[in-house]
């Protein structure tokens, strides 16, 4: 898989975190460049994805999966120390290429591509497209049976490869999603009566209880390798190869996939409760970013909303039309575009990164500051003119009658839309979930992408906004009441 | 030297032109009453006197200076010259005795304590000494009106302008509004005063400028202007009102 489909898995990729731990761990991955001949006894460290289940995500705050449970036990197995670094997919082998890491597991398909610049172990698994439908479907069971309806498949991925290339002959309808969680959720709505899926990924998701059996067997497809940069740590793939055929050997290998990958038991799911026990630390750290980036981004819009709302009600042509524009474009174009434009755009014009943080921070920022400036556009223009004429026939200036007694009366006016407009911000850094910032929703994402529990979880974000919002409101309006009599 | 020299004062908004060209000299100590129909320019007229509007063409020196020169300090000029408005426009967010004092404090004429018992002073000239700490929204009208004048005095002004200052009012207040006004001009301050309070204009001005159309079509003391009037459009208007 995963030459195309990542793509789409580049957005979660934090490079800003990567930034920082090149800083701090460079110097020490470099080192253990050096060490040459056996593995034993060396410590090294591993770059990894955020979140790829079954292969690698958090549970309960600890790195699981597949590529983790294999890697430690190798590395047991041939007494060696790895330290794993959750990267995401691009950072990981961008770290691996600048020597801040000294090899990379991450469900990475081996190409020839990759050959190029990587050595490769082993392949350590076999994965392949297979097909699903929903648990209670009994009419479909093979590719025959899909004359005239509609399947799911992920943007990118093998799997809608795959599905493309036989859809004319059994005449079905390709619908492409973007995440393994919306195309099940996508088939037990009824919308799509069948996903093509990478088969781990497919067989973890069932695993989890995600409503869904797979009808076929997987399609030949690509196998997963370890990589170290070319003709580097050559004692480290071999060290791999070594302990990967001594797990295959004792059986071990077969119970980490098992772990993951076998049909579940009837026990089944684990409670709400537990779900929500399990979920929440992860859930209050993205609440925590959220409220960050939206306090941040509301000061700063603030300002923006105050410098360009003054200049907005100008007698200068020239100052109204610098205010005009601004608010035009930021009005006038979406978020969402904005967030990419910030995230991904602006590093390929200037040839600066930026951090997911700042990138979110600006595209709110500004965003908010365009409505900001119209709030005090508006609260200004709101305040009868004769109190600005009363003020200017006392000798008081522009400034001072503005300061005095427009803006006094104005900030009265204003305060409930700026409330509003908080609110709004608050709730409009969801969408940075898309540039990978690791807000709230980002996080609720991440967990159903792995327990496909998406109603649930989607339950408790919601509920968290919900809450938060609420309170927020509440003592937003009290410090309006007491200060604003 | 007249107080107010205004010469061919033209003032357009965008192609209407409201004053078709003004001419009018008034003296130290004056009080001229400024009547007319409505939409003949006499509000306009005042606000050219401080230049709360630009000025189109033509020339209005006050107290030596000339507004229409763009070098002159409007803010200096203007603290010599009370407004009083229709409307009133009391600040609602300040307390009557922070409106009156708003001013001397902050153009640093007077310390806040000055300032303090120069605001109690004039809230007693105009009878007002018990709504020191009262908001403008507590007061009537009339009450309403005392305070702006008492404000626009608190810089201790020589020219007052008043623009229809008791229109606004419900007809039992205009009385004690008036009172102050008269009380002013008796005490010999230069006033310009836009009214239609014809009974009034004639009590207490010393001249009274008839407008119509934009331009001043009689002009003269008020027994000359309403005993008998000279044009045809000035004994119309007074048919019509008196």
């Amino acid at each position: 898989m995963h030459t195309l489909q990542r793509a789409g898995r580049r957005l979660l990729a934090l490079t800003g975190l990567l930034a920082v731990l090149s800083l701090v761990f460079g110097p020490a991955a470099g080192a253990a460049v050096q060490t040459p001949h056996s593995a034993s006894g060396k410590s090294y460290v591993i770059g990894t994805d955020t979140t790829f289940a079954p292969f690698e995500f958090r549970q309960g705050g600890e790195l699981v999966g597949i590529d983790m449970d294999l890697l430690r036990a190798i590395a047991e197995n041939q007494g060696f120390e790895v330290e794993i670094r959750s990267l995401g997919f691009d950072a990981a082998l961008q770290a691996l290429q600048s020597d801040q890491v000294d090899g990379v597991i991450a469900g990475m398909s081996i190409t020839d591509e990759r050959r190029q610049v990587f050595d490769f172990s082993d392949p350590y698994f076999d994965s392949g497209v297979q097909m699903a439908v929903a648990e209670n479907n009994t009419e479909i069971s093979s590719y025959e049976d899909l004359e005239g309806e509609t399947v799911a498949v992920k943007r990118g991925s093998e799997g809608e490869a795959f599905a493309d290339s036989i859809a004319d002959e059994y005449g079905f309808t390709v619908k492409p999603l973007d995440q393994s969680a919306t195309m099940y959720d996508d088939v037990k709505a009824g919308n799509s009566v069948a996903v093509f899926d990478d088969y781990p990924v497919l067989a973890y998701g069932i695993a989890q209880n995600n409503g869904l059996k797979a009808v076929t067997d997987k399609e030949r497809g690509s196998s997963y390798g370890f990589a170290v940069n070319k003709d580097q740590n050559p004692e480290l793939i071999q060290a791999f190869n070594a302990g990967l055929a001594e797990l295959k050997a004792s059986g071990e290998y077969q119970q980490i996939l098992d772990k993951y990958l076998a049909a579940p038991e009837t026990a089944g799911q684990t409670s709400f409760w537990e779900l929500l026990t399990d979920s929440l630390p992860a859930l209050m750290k993205g609440l925590g970013l959220t409220l960050f980036a939206t306090a941040l981004s509301i000061i700063i819009a603030l300002i923006l909303g105050v410098a360009f709302g003054f200049l907005k009600v100008s007698r200068r042509i020239v100052l109204r039309g610098i205010a005009t524009t601004y608010v035009g474009i930021f009005r006038g174009t979406p978020l969402l575009v904005q967030a990419f434009f910030f995230y991904f755009g602006l590093p390929q014009l200037t040839g600066q990164p930026i951090d997911v943080l700042t990138a979110g921070v600006l595209t709110l920022s500004l965003n908010a500051g365009a409505y900001m400036t119209e709030i005090v556009r508006g609260g200004i223009q709101s305040v009868d003119p004769g109190q600005m004429e009363a003020s200017r026939s006392l000798g008081l200036s522009y400034f001072k009658s503005m300061r005095k007694v427009v803006i006094p009366q104005a900030v009265k006016i204003m305060t409930p839309s700026f409330i509003n407009q908080f609110v709004i911000t608050l709730k409009d850094s969801s969408l940075l979930a898309v540039i990978g910032f690791a807000e709230l929703t980002y996080q609720g994402q991440q967990i159903y992408a792995s327990n496909f529990r998406t109603g649930e979880t989607l339950l408790i974000v919601a509920a968290l906004y919900f809450v938060v919002i609420t309170l927020l409101i509440k003592l937003s309006n009290m410090l309006d009441k007491r200060f604003n009599k | 030297m007249s107080k107010i020299h205004v010469a061919g004062l033209k003032k357009s908004f965008g192609s209407n032109e409201v004053l078709k060209g003004l001419d009018v000299e008034i003296a130290e100590g004056e009080v001229v009453c400024v009547i007319g129909p409505s939409g003949s320019g006499k509000s306009t007229f005042l606000r050219c006197l401080n230049k709360l509007e630009d000025i189109t063409a033509g020339k209005v020196v006050v107290d030596g200076f000339d507004l229409t020169d763009p070098k002159v300090n409007l803010d200096q000029v203007r603290q010599h010259i009370g407004m009083v408005f229709q409307h009133f426009n009391l600040f609602p967010h300040m307390t009557v005795l922070e409106n009156i004092m708003l001013a001397p404090v902050e153009l640093k004429k007077l310390s806040r304590p000055q300032a303090r018992n120069k605001a109690l002073e004039l809230l007693e000239r105009v009878g007002l000494a018990n709504k020191a700490d009262a908001r403008p929204a507590q007061l009537s009208g009339g009450q309403k009106q005392r305070v702006a004048i008492a404000r626009s005095l608190a810089m201790n002004p020589d020219i007052m302008l008043f623009d229809e200052a008791t229109s606004a009012l419900d007809p039992e207040m205009v009385g004690e509004v008036l009172q102050v006004i008269r009380d002013l001009a008796a005490e010999g301050m230069t006033m310009v005063v836009v009214t239609h309070e014809m009974g009034f204009a004639r009590e207490v001005s010393d001249r009274v400028i008839f407008m119509a159309d934009g331009f001043i079509v009689e002009e003269g003391k008020p027994e000359h202007v309403f005993g008998s009037p000279q044009q045809a459009r000035t004994r119309d208007f007074l048919a019509k009102v008196l």
